[in-house]
């Protein structure tokens, strides 16, 4: 399969050696130096800081919104491409053309539409304020939803070309053996597409813990309020409270890290399906 | 159950699939789909299932109208050329699948269920392999847990989509034979689609050629073949050999080429094509009075009881030739390398110029 082959020259040892080098300096060490720096003076400090109410709050206000945003987006996802692959219809192809808008567009941008949209100035925002007395933007809501639109197109992106390639023979023969279209989803479609499934939701996890530009546009930056961790460490570093702006930095690379693993664990598992589907029809 | 196809039509962007088609299945028959790709023959069989819907016309199962019926209602058993086996479930789950998908009310007990999944497993020669992944099966397996499968729920109806297609030729002509002795056995009424005419001829009690979403020909394997009723029917049904020239009433000419063929009138003057089955000439050294088609030897195989020749015309026809003689009569001939061969066809099946068939006839 891998038509690879070994360096054996200098100088591919040479272009292999700098890569390696390329790495460690952009990547690996910036990630060493964040821990170095928490613990620069002592555990005792990035203790004092992991406790701190500021803290504290963060972690429970990240952990809020990942926990909301990651099944909403899980559902949206496999809804949408359920839609995409499994149908044929006029504007298809739109479709999954649009699902792509929050890659394309800078957070940023996405926060400033909500902001227009749901803000107290906002049509709907205004709207839903002398109605209900409703506020979502500076608030919990709103963090939600820049993230939910960040993150939405992770778990369908991957999931398309799965569906697509798994086709729709053996749906059609759950339903013709009696299933009905959610038992057919359920017993047939799902164990399918688990473990792609799983990956889109840890990559989905990733960016919604680690989004920063829209959620800075809608949060307010309300300290103890609406502060996430990538916030918080933006205030403490603009604080000079190094050893605080690194404990939480080093939070948020503890958390990529596992996820890096989750991600290798998982794409391997799927990479030995994928093999075993091949041999299926060799 | 019997099936009737009445009057069905069913487009897909402009592009007519099939076209004001009707058929009548009889109970416990075994009926074969036969036509090249692209002829509406799978589209057809999806529609007798219930996966696709017609545009018009009607589906009826023992004169009951289903067209409207859902797929899950029509209680169809049905085979995919690919298998479609669930993979991530091992062949008794497959096997199971319909049985535990039927509403608590209707669902056999654990027991039950592993008892029919056992006898089924059995039926098609897969009891040993039980407990085994669809990955871990040969296309043969995997086909026949897929028939298992489709006959778990006790269907009154059996469709089969290009069953053996994806299968080798010794492992299909096996299956065949097998799922022949299967129907005889369970007698369920059973339709498969195929573009293998071996196949359709071998398998089927009636033989449905199709091309462009028509039905060209219905009929038993022997009158399709002996009576085609279209010049498709002929063309498609096994290898043939045009013989194109012109005929003044007695001879007909092309050439070198002479032959006389009495069509007592049924044939105008003028351009007449001939078709030629290969099993349907001889060779000699020598021509005869009543036809006289020198012939070169090209190539030849030997394969079975059968010698298959390519001939190459001299001086007449354009094409290849192809003729099968048995064994002793190419050892008689034994000709030598250069040798000029003339053809001695026993039957002929005229096409007129208009691309009608006209009547069979024999060189005299």
């Amino acid at each position: 399969m891998s038509s690879a082959n070994r360096p054996h020259k200098w100088h591919q040892w040479t272009l292999v050696a700098a890569a390696f080098a390329a790495v460690v300096v952009l990547l690996v060490l910036p990630l060493v130096v964040i821990f170095a720096e928490a613990f620069a003076q002592g555990a005792g400090m990035v203790v004092d800081n992991l406790t701190s109410s500021d803290m504290i709050g963060a972690i429970q206000l990240t952990v809020i919104v990942a926990l909301i945003t990651v099944p909403v987006n899980l559902i949206f996802g496999v809804l949408l491409a359920w839609c995409v692959t499994r149908y044929e219809f006029r504007g298809r192809k739109l479709l999954s053309t649009l699902i792509d808008i929050p890659f394309a567009m800078s957070p940023v941008v996405a926060g400033l539409c909500y902001l227009v949209v749901y803000g107290g100035q906002g049509l709907v925002g205004q709207w839903l304020d002398d109605r209900f007395d409703v506020q979502l933007m500076f608030a919990l809501p709103g963090m939600v939803m820049v993230t939910v639109f960040v993150t939405c197109p992770y778990v369908a992106r991957v999931l398309i070309p799965l569906m697509q390639s798994q086709g729709t023979e053996e749906e059609e023969a759950a339903i013709l053996l009696g299933a009905s279209g959610w038992q057919a989803f359920w017993y047939v479609t799902l164990p399918r597409i688990r473990w792609a499934l799983l990956y889109g939701v840890v990559l989905t996890n990733a960016r919604a813990v680690g989004e920063f530009g829209a959620v800075s546009v809608v949060s307010g930056l309300i300290r103890g309020e609406t502060l996430t961790l990538p916030l918080l460490i933006q205030m403490l570093n603009e604080d000079y409270n190094t050893v605080g702006a690194f404990t939480a930095a080093g939070l948020l690379g503890a958390m990529a890290l596992v996820t890096l693993l989750l991600k290798t664990v998982l794409e391997w598992r799927q990479s030995s399906k994928l093999n075993a589907a091949e041999e299926t029809l060799t | 159950m019997s099936i009737r196809v009445d009057g069905i039509r069913k487009t897909f962007g402009g592009f007519a699939a099939l076209d004001d088609i009707s058929l009548n299945v009889p109970q416990g028959e075994l009926v074969g789909l036969l036509g090249p790709s692209g002829s509406g023959k799978t589209t057809l069989l999806r529609i007798i299932a219930g996966l696709e819907k017609p545009d018009r016309g009607r589906v009826l199962f023992n004169e009951r109208d289903v067209t409207t019926l859902d797929v899950r209602r029509r209680k169809v058993g049905f085979v995919f050329q690919q298998y479609a086996l669930f993979r991530h479930l091992t062949v008794a789950d497959n096997v199971a699948f319909g049985l535990r998908m039927l509403p608590r009310a209707e669902r056999p007990g654990r027991d039950a269920i592993r008892a029919r999944v056992r006898e089924l497993l059995e039926l098609v020669q897969m009891d040993r392999m039980a407990g085994r992944y669809p990955a871990q099966l040969s296309g043969g397996q995997k086909q026949r847990v897929a028939l298992a499968r489709a006959l778990a729920l006790e269907p009154e109806v059996l469709l089969l989509d290009e069953p053996f297609g994806a299968l080798d030729a010794k492992v299909r002509k096996e299956l065949r034979r097998w799922l022949r002795h299967l129907h005889e056995q369970i007698s369920v009424t059973s339709v498969f689609v195929t573009h293998d005419q071996e196949e359709a001829m071998e398998v089927s009690d009636q033989v449905v050629v199709m091309s462009q979403g028509h039905i060209e020909q219905i009929g038993s394997p022997l009158t399709v073949y002996e009576q085609p009723a279209s010049r498709f029917v002929f063309d498609f049904l096994g290898h043939i050999n045009a013989l194109e020239g012109l005929y003044d009433g007695a001879v007909w000419q092309s050439g070198e080429a002479r032959l006389r063929l009495n069509t007592h009138g049924a044939c105008p003057d003028g351009a007449l094509t001939l078709y030629l089955r290969p099993h349907e000439a001889t060779l000699a050294k020598a021509p005869a009075d009543h036809a006289h088609l020198p012939v070169k030897l090209a190539a030849r195989s030997v394969f079975g009881g059968t010698v298959t020749l390519e001939l190459e015309p001299r001086g007449w026809g354009a094409g290849v030739l192809e003729v099968e003689l048995d064994r002793d009569t190419w050892a008689a001939l034994a000709p030598g390398r250069d040798d000029t061969l003339y053809l001695l066809p026993r039957s002929l099946q005229t096409v007129t110029c208009d691309g009608d068939l006209g009547p069979r006839v024999a060189p005299a």
